[in-house]
């Protein structure tokens, strides 16, 4: 009884043990804090990584392609077995992509992967990346009426009538009529039918040119050069193209070209207003909508550099620069027939990857490992790898960043373990002639003992929950807090253009809390001990001569 | 609970095995056999007591008195336990105490023995009715405290009350005087109702006046509680009042 009554009168009249424990608060609020951005960042880090790689991938290495995909599927089902929940097949090759943005031409390297729209979505978190509402529940190459996020502001079906209807206007005034204006369409119409009729003694004799460009020549020019400034590169063939009556006009109008979906970042740009630092907004290059032009290298033994067009159906935004930056998808089988992965003779398909998705908790490494003897790599030539070995050097960088945090914070409190034992010390010294009454009023060893454990378990116990509190709070508010150090300090805490993320992420882990408290309590509790030790050894007698 | 049964144990075997002891001296509540004790100074050996025999009758009020250095207090300090002799024996109602293993010496210290000391010694932390109650928080353990604790206080009050200190039972010893702080460790010595009160020169400190109501209220619990009183004093006057005196020159009773 008098333990507690004396720790608990000795704690609140000696606030210099408080202070000492304010060590240990700072300690155990820091380390929760960075734990708990340590663990965010790598979560979210870990599920953007993760993203758009699939569990496993089995790929061909370089510009080589996986033949005879079903027998392989086939055999990496047998493999797997009831670790498998999906596979799915993709071509993945480097491309340049083209357009234009403000009548200037834009180029830029991309990664072009073909993906079957049906089962890529099962492998892989790929849906709900996307922008249109539609699209996240069923994936579509064919462009939208409506529909896509708000903050892409105008897209889909009425923004390229749109664009199209300024487009002819502009052509008009110019007197380059384009070739699918309806007016010059009808127009062209009445002529024809005036040729034809020969209506009237006059006759509109239109020249024909000295020499006729080589028509199919025409026709592939006209469709790899959309766009409506490229277009007037075209307009000079315009005036021929009305000679041709059995090439189809590609009206935008009314088509597109096979759908691509495109990385948020290939197509935006993040931009600072330089009013209000803090208004960051993003600058669309290109929309939903728009016509892009991809240049690619088929495969086989000579390499030939093709051009297609494709229409941007919708933007892939998994805030992972990395992947937004550089990733574009297209139809699977498009892809294939452009980039000539189909044998002429058996009509079989071929591939660059085979992409599979394994059931909750299976174990990635071992599923690897069974495919690479199915497959080994002596023959097949093929890299075979789980997504944490494609990431490996970012993900075992942030796990030793991580280690290193802790071994270093704990030291910290493992420092103010030692100001809470200079600090008990001087308290025994100073209480050594009231542990002399208390021995010579009967109160044993031990129990002098525990007043000084006691009194370091509850200062232990204040310190460490103080600092939890402190810690959580500082977690939960952490972006309230970096938004006041950025007021106060004009200096940005959190930049959003430089991370993957909009806001700080945290993840508490109730395990790493209790693990740091414990800790921290100890700490305090084994830093009485020997203070403690040194009061109960005291000699009554001596103790009560002590002046 | 183990060694609250040991302490009830020990209590039963004190009062069983003094019996035989109290046929043979059979009014002596303590005695002391051939006691030394010499201390280290700087690594010189200083004796103190050089063989005291004495013998505390029960119900008596014995003073020890000497010169400083004299060993008084170590005397008394042997007495109660607090320090062991390097030789000779210390009796408590018929059972040899010195050797006692340390639980049960602190056991009768804290129930058979009231302590008071010159400097008072009160727990600068707590209350006056706390540290008057302190040796009843030593002796139990929390739970037990706490159904007693109404029965303790009440003790502590009458105590207190006795010594004159019924309206300052709230106060730290800080705010106390001299000899409000010695009447509090009366009280305080006397909670667990003892029967031999040892007081290491309880007037020392204190001024004639305040002495002398210390001295009063002294022999007026001594009625009341039916005290054996060994005190070491430099006061003629309260060694004449005593009933037995005894003089201690040079570590050795004149």
């Amino acid at each position: 009884m008098y333990k507690l009554l004396l720790s608990w009168r000795y704690l609140k009249t000696r606030f210099i043990a408080l202070a000492s424990i304010v060590s240990v608060t700072l300690g155990v609020a820091t380390m929760i804090v960075v734990n708990s951005v340590m663990s965010g960042f790598s979560n979210e880090m870990k599920s953007r990584l993760h993203g758009i790689l699939s569990d496993v991938e089995i790929r061909a290495s370089g510009f080589n392609e996986i033949t005879d995909v079903e027998h392989n599927v086939q055999i990496v089902k047998q493999v797997l077995a009831d670790d498998l929940e999906s596979v799915t097949c993709v071509v993945q090759v480097p491309g340049l992509l083209n357009f234009s943005f403000n009548e200037k031409q834009f180029s830029q390297p991309i990664m072009l992967i073909g993906i079957d729209d049906e089962s890529f979505g099962d492998v892989c978190e790929f849906k709900p990346f996307l922008t249109n509402a539609t699209n996240r529940s069923q994936v579509s190459f064919d462009l939208r009426e409506n529909g896509y996020d708000e903050s892409l502001g105008y897209a889909g079906w009425d923004y390229r009538r749109e664009k199209e209807e300024n487009r002819i206007a502009v052509h008009r005034m110019l007197g380059e009529p384009l070739p699918y204006d309806p007016m010059y369409l009808a127009q062209q119409a009445a002529e024809q039918a005036a040729i034809t009729g020969q209506a009237e003694g006059q006759t509109h004799f239109v020249p024909l040119p000295d020499q006729v460009p080589d028509l199919n020549q025409l026709a592939a020019d006209n469709e790899i050069m959309p766009g409506t400034e490229l277009d007037r590169s075209v307009t000079g063939f315009s005036e021929h193209s009305k000679y041709m009556p059995h090439e189809p006009i590609f009206n935008p109008m009314e088509k597109q070209y096979t759908g691509l979906i495109m990385g948020m970042a290939i197509a935006s740009r993040k931009v600072i207003d330089p009013e209000d630092e803090s208004n960051i907004r993003d600058v669309y290059l290109v929309r939903p909508g728009d016509d892009v032009q991809l240049n690619l290298f088929t495969f086989g033994e000579r390499p030939v550099p093709i051009a297609e067009n494709f229409t941007v159906v919708d933007f892939y935004s998994s805030n992972m620069h990395e992947y937004d930056s550089s990733f574009c998808f297209v139809p699977l089988s498009k892809l294939q027939s452009l980039l000539g992965l189909i044998n002429p003779s058996n009509a079989s398909r071929s591939v660059t990857g085979i992409q599979i998705r394994l059931k909750e908790g299976a174990d990635l490494d071992m599923a690897r490992d069974r495919l690479s003897t199915m497959f080994p790599p002596e023959v097949y030539m093929w890299s075979i790898q789980t997504w944490q070995d494609t990431q490996r050097p970012l993900l075992s960088a942030v796990n030793m960043e991580v280690t290193i945090l802790n071994i270093l914070l704990f030291l910290i409190i493992a420092v103010a373990g030692f100001g809470i034992l200079a600090t008990f010390y001087m308290i025994v010294v100073e209480k050594t002639r009231d542990i002399g009454i208390l021995k010579a009023l009967g109160a044993p060893s031990s129990g002098v003992m525990s007043i000084f454990l006691n009194y370091g378990l509850s200062l232990g116990i204040v310190g460490t929950s103080v600092g939890i509190t402190l810690g959580l709070l500082f977690v939960w508010n952490i972006n309230e807090i970096a938004a006041m150090i950025e007021w106060m300090t004009g200096q940005e805490v959190f930049d959003q253009t430089i991370y993957y993320f909009s806001e700080i992420p945290t993840s508490i882990e109730p395990m790493m809390v209790v693990f740091v408290g414990l800790g921290a309590v100890a700490i305090a509790v084994l830093a009485s001990v020997l203070p403690a030790l040194r009061a109960a050894r005291l000699h009554p007698v001596e103790a009560l001569r002590y002046e | 609970m183990n060694s609250v049964h040991k302490l009830a144990e020990a209590d039963n075997q004190l009062e069983t095995s003094s019996a035989p002891a109290l046929r043979v001296a059979r009014n002596m509540a303590a005695r002391v056999v051939g006691l030394t004790k010499s201390y280290r100074k700087n690594k010189v050996e200083v004796p103190v007591l050089k063989g005291v025999d004495l013998e505390i009758e029960e119900g008596k009020f014995t003073a020890i008195v000497g010169q400083s250095g004299s060993g008084k207090s170590t005397l008394l300090h042997l007495l109660g336990t607090l320090d062991s002799p390097d030789s000779g024996e210390v009796w408590y109602e018929g059972q040899r105490i010195d050797c006692l293993p340390a639980r049960q010496r602190e056991h009768i210290r804290n129930k058979q023995f009231g302590l008071i000391f010159q400097f008072y010694h009160l727990l600068p932390e707590l209350t006056t009715l706390e540290n008057v109650m302190i040796p009843r928080m030593v002796e139990c353990g929390f739970f037990r405290f706490w159904k007693e604790k109404r029965e303790f206080k009440q003790r502590a009050i009458e105590l207190l009350d006795k010594v004159g200190l019924s309206h300052r039972l709230h106060h730290k010893p800080s705010q106390l005087s001299g000899g409000e702080m010695q009447r509090t460790a009366i009280a305080r010595a006397l909670i667990s109702k003892p029967r031999l009160l040892l007081a290491d020169e309880p007037t020392g400190n204190l001024d004639r006046q305040n002495g002398e109501i210390v001295m009063d209220t002294l022999m007026k619990l001594r009625q009341d509680e039916e005290l054996t009183i060994v005190m070491v004093t430099h006061d003629d006057e309260i060694a004449e009042s005593a009933d037995h005196v005894v003089r201690l020159v040079d570590g050795r009773v004149a």
